[in-house]
């Protein structure tokens, strides 16, 4: 089986206390995993350890069996929304040309070539006619596609993506989470912190979950049961109810909700 | 008043030295480090002081890459007293200058008798001596304001430099996560600008002084702000808000007969206050009439 990240070992800590205890997990290629925990579980720290954004304090991480460096123009990363500064003088377009700053370099030439593959990816998010705006002037879901659109641009092979979907509206939420599954039928792997145990169930693949530790890796359907939630959730109560109701639907499939949401 | 030679190389130096300036403080103020530039340009007396108690002479490059050595100690130390002193960040900042600013004072004061360093010069600048400082080389050719070439060089190497670096500079500015990611160096151009910053800062000293490079430093960015959301603009805009301020700024000083520095800060301050108001994107007068966000 081909492995897109694998972790081994890893243990992250800040100060001394530790974020992540020695996480050890293989991710598949061409699948879109989600990894779910409660606040604090150190989901965005494994994200940015796995994008050397963060130092590990031990262990390793390998992308497509090699060390990052060797492997960054085929990592694509969308920050979190709150990280970035949206009165920032730069356009739509901007942000979608810097997806190719990967491959044109710092100081090489940007080619039409490059601003038409800018421009599919701003269509492939339905923001092309927002390509002039600055990106202060857009909605939620408006600014977290153009991002999408930088990471689709850079063309890669693995997508790390944190909290694309905290506070965008539904129907972006379903668009990206549409192009996302196109993506993995690609060959693409995209992999996505997500908070939303109602949705994670029906979004994924693959799970992984966390708090701290690694307490469950795997197939979406093998992974997410009540016992493992509550591993991971703790002895957190709303969240057991959370747990309780999902189980419950999950017996009654959510046509009720889903008709709601349309 | 007739504009004599002696008015156009103290115009041509003050513009230079705006456009340095707004050129830095732009890519400062979008790093929202303003006040560090604030910093920097207090921190760096003491550099200038003892280096030039070194070396004997002023706008040396030894003096220069003493200031600028002591910039890049000022951003290190407001870093490391946030990180290892968990003070906050403007704390961190007031702490740092103040400090250093005050061991400059102090060396100033101490060594007055000994050293042709002026404190009303250094705190508060004089354009009106641009060209009485003139550049004499060994062979004996008069090359004209010494502050003139110095301001023209540094002002092309900024340019230079903003024109080849203006991906990662940017890029860095904007979203350092994904810089890293893919493999940009966030430090080294953190460092590079603040490099820049503290150059610029001990080169504007004598002319305009530690306190109004600040006014130099903010305002033209600000103004710019102000008019534009594009980021090449931005740049070109803070430079021509800089220049103007200085050409406004000294014809004020030349009719009221006052403090050349002082006026171009004050232009610089009134400029702001027009864009703030009648900029056609941000400004308070056609602010109700942009078109909502559609969301």
């Amino acid at each position: 089986m081909d492995y897109a990240i694998e972790i081994h070992d890893l243990t992250v800590a800040f100060d001394r206390k530790p974020v992540l205890w020695n996480i050890d997990a293989h991710l598949p290629a061409g699948k879109l995993i989600g990894i779910l925990g409660p606040n604090g579980a150190g989901k965005s720290t494994l994200i940015k350890t796995i994008m050397g954004l963060i130092p590990a304090g031990s262990g390793y991480v390998k992308i497509f069996g090699q060390p990052l460096k060797e492997v960054r123009k085929r990592v694509s990363y969308v920050p979190q929304r709150e990280t970035i500064d949206w009165d920032f003088p730069v356009s739509v377009m901007d942000v979608a040309l810097m997806g190719r700053y990967a491959h044109t370099g710092m100081f090489g030439k940007l080619r039409r070539a490059d601003r038409d593959i800018a421009l599919d990816a701003l269509r492939k998010v339905g923001m092309e006619a927002f390509a002039n705006r600055q990106i202060g002037r857009l909605s939620g879901g408006q600014q977290q596609r153009t991002f999408l659109a930088r990471a689709l641009a850079q063309r890669a092979d693995l997508y790390l993506m944190d909290e694309p979907f905290a506070g965008v509206d539904a129907a972006t939420e379903k668009a990206v989470i549409t192009l996302l599954r196109e993506m993995t039928t690609q060959g693409k792997t995209v992999l996505v912190v997500h908070h939303n145990l109602q949705s994670a169930r029906q979004y994924f693949d693959h799970l992984l979950l966390l708090n701290t530790r690694l307490v469950a890796c795997g197939p979406a359907p093998e992974v997410f049961t009540p016992d493992n939630l509550r591993d991971t959730y703790g002895g957190n109560l709303t969240l057991l109810t959370d747990v309780a109701n999902l189980m419950h639907q999950e017996q009654h499939p959510v046509r009720e909700n889903k008709l709601q949401q349309e | 008043m007739p504009i004599g030679y002696e008015d156009i190389t103290i115009l041509i130096t003050g513009t230079l030295i705006a456009i340095c300036c707004a050129l830095t403080g732009s890519l400062l103020m979008l790093r929202r480090m303003a006040l560090a530039g604030d910093a920097i340009a207090h921190a760096v007396l003491p550099g200038i002081v003892i280096a030039f108690l070194l070396s004997g002479s002023r706008s040396s490059p030894f003096m220069i890459a003493g200031a600028a050595a002591i910039g890049l100690f000022t951003t290190f130390s407001i870093e490391m007293l946030q990180k290892k002193a968990r003070l906050q960040n403007d704390a961190s900042i007031g702490l740092t200058f103040t400090f250093l600013f005050a061991t400059g004072i102090i060396l100033l004061s101490m060594l007055a008798g000994q050293v042709d360093l002026d404190q009303d010069c250094v705190l508060y600048g004089e354009l009106a001596y641009v060209p009485l400082d003139v550049w004499i080389t060994p062979s004996g050719t008069v090359m004209g304001p010494r502050a003139l070439w110095v301001t023209a060089v540094l002002c092309l190497l900024l340019l230079a430099l903003i024109i080849v670096a203006r991906r990662p500079l940017l890029l860095t500015t904007f979203d350092p996560a994904y810089a890293s990611a893919i493999g940009v160096s966030v430090p080294f151009y953190h460092y590079l600008l603040m490099g820049s910053v503290s150059v610029t800062t001990v080169v504007s000293f004598e002319l305009v002084g530690a306190i109004l490079v600040v006014a130099l430093l903010i305002a033209p960015a600000a103004t710019a702000y102000m008019l534009t959301d594009n980021f090449r603009m931005l740049l070109v805009l803070a430079c021509l808000a800089g220049a103007v301020a200085v050409a406004a700024g000294y014809a004020m000083a030349a009719t009221l007969d006052t403090s050349i520095a002082g006026s171009i800060a004050t232009a610089n301050g009134l400029l702001f206050m027009l864009a703030f108001i009648f900029s056609p994107q941000h400004g308070l007068l056609f602010r109700k009439k942009r078109k909502p966000v559609i969301h």
